[in-house]
């Protein structure tokens, strides 16, 4: 579904991704591992068009989308709940949800979201900028999945979360991916992560390092000691 | 009393009928603030580009000149569609600097352009109802001045309706407020752009026509004065805020008239940057500014 070969990525003089190599089967639930800095965001932002690469493909369902405004990419089906989650903070939740339908002509209903994520429904009217951390993130996600992408990137989704919050969103991010769709996840709880993964990958100072089944990354000793904290 | 009375009236219509022009001016800065981050510093020739093509409609056609709204409007918003998408988008991002110059050269392609079509005098038109007053109470007010601010009103509604309950009009707010999230949602930011200019230009073409009819002067120079009055409007009511913009326009409108009446045309002008600086002073980011942009 999405595949990334040899991306090379730099902020001015600044090189911060090598030669990247990504591949994502439809359906399948990956999680990208990487300390801070490692330059995940940056990668995800490549892959959506905000950051130019300097060189390289990036192929989404077999096609050339380097080079794509993101507009452009997200109405091909690949979509991103970025870090900052970017929410219309100034709308209600309601008209966010709308937006992101914007440029599906059928009006996708909110009906099915608001089923997904029932606390959406109780502050549909509230602006929402005055939402709580965790009620954001929800509605990061569900604003995204109103475009009915083939394919989301989380980044960082249970970023600031309290506990309970976190074990929800990962827990909504499986049950979409049993739905079949198909998900890359960037995640600072490792573990969490990757039980619900099918594969993972990690990210060391701008580098692909590693890369296996999810089973395999949770037996690892290096990955353990590094980003498990055993 | 009596007296008193009537010539505070008289001097409120003043007022409101002048902040209407302002209030125009500077919602269309607003805009184009809040959607693309640049100040366009060449509003007031829109402004005056809205005065020449009611003039040369006038002239040419006889019509009631408030019927030529219809032609001022629409035809610069595609004047404001073109400059965006020649001058502005190129240097998007650029910097200031940019955005400065380029205005710098609108300006003075506009203003030579209509000072070779139409020569540099200054123009007036009349408006068919000029000689026409209405009693509201003890006060004599020109039927012009309820025109003007019965169109201004309109016009600000339907604003306020494509904004807030189309789909293009919530991609413009979506794009004002977060154009990262904007770009996520599928919506083509760049085209937002052009059509929010295309607006804000022909809010300012619509600004030049009630300009012309309510009897004022004009000619290829007149934009800037205006104009620094709808920056200065816009900073006193904050960056992007609309609401801002209508009530920082009421506000000069009104203390415009009110000074001039009471200490002389002379501090007409200044009036305006008094307030601004005392708006500062007090808060810095604008009456309705600061709240997350
Ligand atoms: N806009 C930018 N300009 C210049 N350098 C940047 C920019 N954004 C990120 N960087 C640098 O690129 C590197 C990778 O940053 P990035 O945000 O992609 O990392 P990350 O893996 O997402 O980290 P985190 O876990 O903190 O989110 C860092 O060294 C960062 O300082
Ligand atoms: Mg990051």
């Amino acid at each position: 579904m999405l595949q990334v070969r040899s991306l090379n990525v730099s902020y001015s003089a600044l090189q911060v991704l090598w030669d990247i190599n990504i591949d994502i089967q439809k359906g399948e639930i990956v999680t990208l591992v990487g300390s801070n800095g490692a330059g995940k965001t940056t990668l995800v932002s490549s892959i959506l068009g905000f950051t130019k690469a300097s060189s390289g493909n990036i192929l989404f369902k077999g096609k050339e989308i380097q080079g794509e405004p993101p507009y452009d990419i997200v109405r091909e089906g690949l979509s991103l709940v970025p870090e900052k989650r970017e929410l219309f903070s100034r709308m209600t939740v309601l008209e966010n949800l709308t937006l992101g339908a914007y440029f599906r002509k059928d009006e996708s209903s909110t009906d099915e979201i608001f089923h997904l994520f029932p606390a959406l429904k109780e502050a549909k009217d509230r602006n929402a900028g005055l939402l709580s951390g965790g009620q954001q993130q929800m509605l990061a996600i569900a604003r995204c999945l109103m475009s009915k992408p083939e394919m989301i990137i989380l980044d960082e989704p249970s970023l600031g979360l309290s506990p309970k919050f976190v074990h929800n969103v990962l827990e909504a991010v499986k049950s979409l991916n049993d739905e079949g769709l198909t998900i890359l996840l960037v995640e600072q709880n490792v573990r969490r992560a990757l039980e619900i993964s099918d594969r993972g990958y990690v990210l060391e100072n701008g580098q692909i390092v590693k890369s296996g089944s999810a089973e395999m990354f949770l037996e690892d000793d290096a990955i353990k000691e590094a980003y498990l904290g055993i | 009393m009596e007296g008193i009375i009537t010539i505070i009236s008289q001097v409120v219509f003043w007022g409101l009928y002048a902040g209407c022009i302002y209030i125009l001016l500077a919602t269309g800065l607003n805009l184009i603030f809040g959607v693309m981050k640049i100040v366009n510093f060449a509003h007031g020739e829109f402004l005056m580009l809205g005065t020449y093509i009611t003039f040369s409609f006038f002239v040419l056609s006889g019509f009631n000149p408030y019927v030529l709204l219809c032609a001022s409007l629409p035809i610069l918003v595609v004047v404001g569609i073109i400059t965006e998408r020649l001058c502005f988008r190129p240097i998007l991002g650029t910097g200031k600097l940019n955005e400065i110059f380029v205005s710098l050269g609108i300006i003075y392609v506009f203003q030579n352009v209509v000072a070779m079509l139409w020569t540099d005098e200054w123009k007036t038109i009349q408006s068919p109802y000029k000689d026409i007053t209405i009693s509201w109470g003890s006060v004599q007010v020109p039927l012009d001045y309820f025109i003007i601010i019965g169109i201004t009103i309109c016009i600000l509604i339907g604003l306020y309706l494509f904004l807030h309950r189309t789909s293009l009009g919530r991609a413009i707010r979506a794009t004002s407020q977060n154009r990262k999230g904007a770009m996520l949602m599928g919506i083509n930011v760049e085209q937002m752009d052009m059509l929010t200019f295309g607006i804000g230009a022909g809010l300012a073409g619509a600004a030049g026509t009630l300009w012309a009819v309510s009897g004022q002067v004009f000619n290829p120079y007149m934009g800037s004065i205006p104009a620094i009055k709808g920056f200065a409007i816009i900073i006193i009511g904050g960056l992007g805020s609309i609401a801002g913009a209508i009530v920082g326009g009421l506000i000069i409108g009104l203390a415009e008239n009110f000074t001039s009446f009471t200490l002389g045309g002379a501090w007409k002008d200044a009036v305006s940057f008094i307030i601004l600086i005392i708006v500062l002073i007090v808060k810095p980011t604008g009456l309705f500014g600061g709240k997350d942009e």
